[in-house]
């Protein structure tokens, strides 16, 4: 995943810095790093998938003496957690880009990431909670992605999208989370972006739970 | 995924070995029944197809204004990289096989190893050729590419591409054991052949240590040349050299780790 980051960030948005500008490159920096948490979050939608028409341990997990909504939200914050580990490289390279690298407000760039990947987890969940086959999953799990990353403001300002897709680009968590990482860069305050990536992500992550529990009981 | 087996029509099929030339289609076609019997692949690839050019190049090349017409050159790059990202499936495909016991029952067929060969390279890159010609279409219609000398020259610059990625799928497929260094080997491999070319971003632009790489990329030299002839009318002889060269290389390497994998070294 940090091969990866790395190209998106060396070369992707490098070759973007040169053919548009190169404060364009530090605008689009964080994306790199929110689509490896993206990717790695979705990990956790994976497994509960293998879990159950793979490895057959669905039936396992469910008899350990844990209640099922303690249960699914161990599920849900170890994706956090993983997530958060798999971006770490990621997000002090955004953070020594930013200049954030060696200030508290390092903290917040790792809590940005936190609750993006809080939402992304929960999605994932609720997606292995109705996939029937891998190709299903993967199919869904593709067209998330490529909301997330095309509708959102990783590479454009919402104002170039036509008036009808921009609700769609704004209630996009990337686009929260992108304002989150770029009010970093100019030392602005991340309180407002962070807010409203909250909202989704809990939404998000609510979503996973319901879908899990109704999962488990079948 | 490689879950099918090859249909035989008639017991005659079984005892008497046909011509060489209807083996290798045989092979081939089921190869190309596989991938069509797993649609979600291919709703998911031409979603993000279609995404790709009429969000992302679409926005993009309005903020590119250092690079004239930067729409087409990234529409063409992203049909040669798509192309070149589903020939790599056949080496899913193949490793599926071995892990699932297929490879077995394949090996039992009354088809020469040689034909057994050719014919999944062949099927890997036609079905690319089949998937990826809806999309070439859109975008010779988008772009206005009319001369059917210059369409010919661009869909043999991606049938020579998904053959030669083929080629390289199937030798990292039979020459790599483990199921995990195999996809993590497969999705660097795709991700570093497609983005450290020209297919996406013209060689100005690269960073340099991408500049010294992105020249020696068969998807730069399909790139290139099935641009060479859409956009200017010409033949871009020696990205057709580099793009011959890149097939006879991998295919050979591809059939000769197969071999290897099969009959332990024994050529047959």
């Amino acid at each position: 995943m940090f091969a990866n980051f790395c190209i998106d960030l060396f070369v992707t948005a490098a070759t973007f810095g040169n053919l548009i500008g190169s404060s364009y490159f530090l605008r689009i920096a964080p994306g790199s790093n929110l689509i490896t948490a993206m990717v790695a979050a979705f990990q956790s939608g994976r497994d509960i998938w293998r879990e159950k028409y793979i490895k057959d341990l669905a039936s396992y997990l469910l008899t350990l003496p844990v209640s099922r909504r303690l249960f699914v939200l161990s599920r849900i914050a170890g994706g956090v957690a993983r997530s958060l580990v798999v971006t770490i490289p990621g997000t002090l390279v955004i953070s020594y880009l930013y200049g954030v690298l060696f200030s508290p407000r390092l903290i917040e760039a790792f809590v940005i990431v936190g609750v993006f990947s809080l939402g992304i987890v929960g999605l994932s969940i609720a997606v292995s909670a109705f996939a029937s086959t891998i190709e299903v999953f993967a199919t869904v799990r593709s067209a998330i992605q490529l909301y997330l990353s095309f509708l959102s403001t990783i590479f454009y300002d919402v104002s170039l999208f036509p008036a009808i897709v921009q609700p769609i680009v704004q209630t996009n968590p990337m686009t929260w989370a992108m304002q989150a990482f770029r009010a970093l860069q100019i030392q602005g305050s991340t309180l407002y972006p962070t807010a409203a990536l909250v909202g989704p992500s809990l939404t998000f992550a609510m979503l996973g739970a319901l879908c899990y529990l109704w999962y488990t009981r079948l | 995924m490689s879950s099918s087996t090859i249909q035989v029509t008639s017991s005659n099929e079984l005892s008497v070995p046909g011509s060489a030339s209807r083996l290798l289609i045989q092979m081939a076609r089921r190869d190309i029944a596989t991938l069509f019997r797993t649609p979600w692949i291919i709703i998911s690839r031409s979603l993000a197809f279609i995404i790709q050019l009429f969000v992302f190049a679409y926005l993009i090349s309005r903020l590119v204004v250092s690079y004239p017409n930067y729409f087409g050159y990234y529409a063409v790059g992203a049909v040669v990289s798509t192309v070149a990202s589903i020939s790599f499936i056949i080496g899913y495909d193949i490793f599926e096989e071995a892990e699932e016991g297929l490879l077995d029952y394949l090996l039992t067929l009354p088809i020469p190893r040689r034909e057994f060969i050719i014919g999944r390279s062949l099927g890997g890159a036609v079905r690319a050729m089949i998937y990826t010609i809806p999309m070439f279409v859109i975008v010779a219609v988008v772009e206005s590419f009319a001369n059917p000398i210059s369409i010919l020259a661009a869909l043999l610059d991606l049938f020579l591409i998904a053959f030669g990625v083929t080629g390289l799928s199937i030798t990292v497929a039979v020459s790599v054991r483990s199921a995990n260094r195999f996809d993590v080997v497969l999705a660097l491999l795709e991700l570093a052949v497609t983005r450290a070319s020209t297919a996406l971003y013209p060689f100005v632009a690269l960073p340099f240590y991408v500049q010294a790489l992105a020249p020696f990329s068969p998807v730069s030299f399909a790139a290139d040349s099935a641009r060479q002839a859409l956009m200017k009318s010409s033949l871009d002889v020696l990205g057709l050299a580099g793009l011959a060269a890149f097939v006879v290389i991998f295919l050979g390497l591809g059939a000769t780790f197969y071999f290897r994998r099969l009959e332990g070294g024994v050529y047959a």
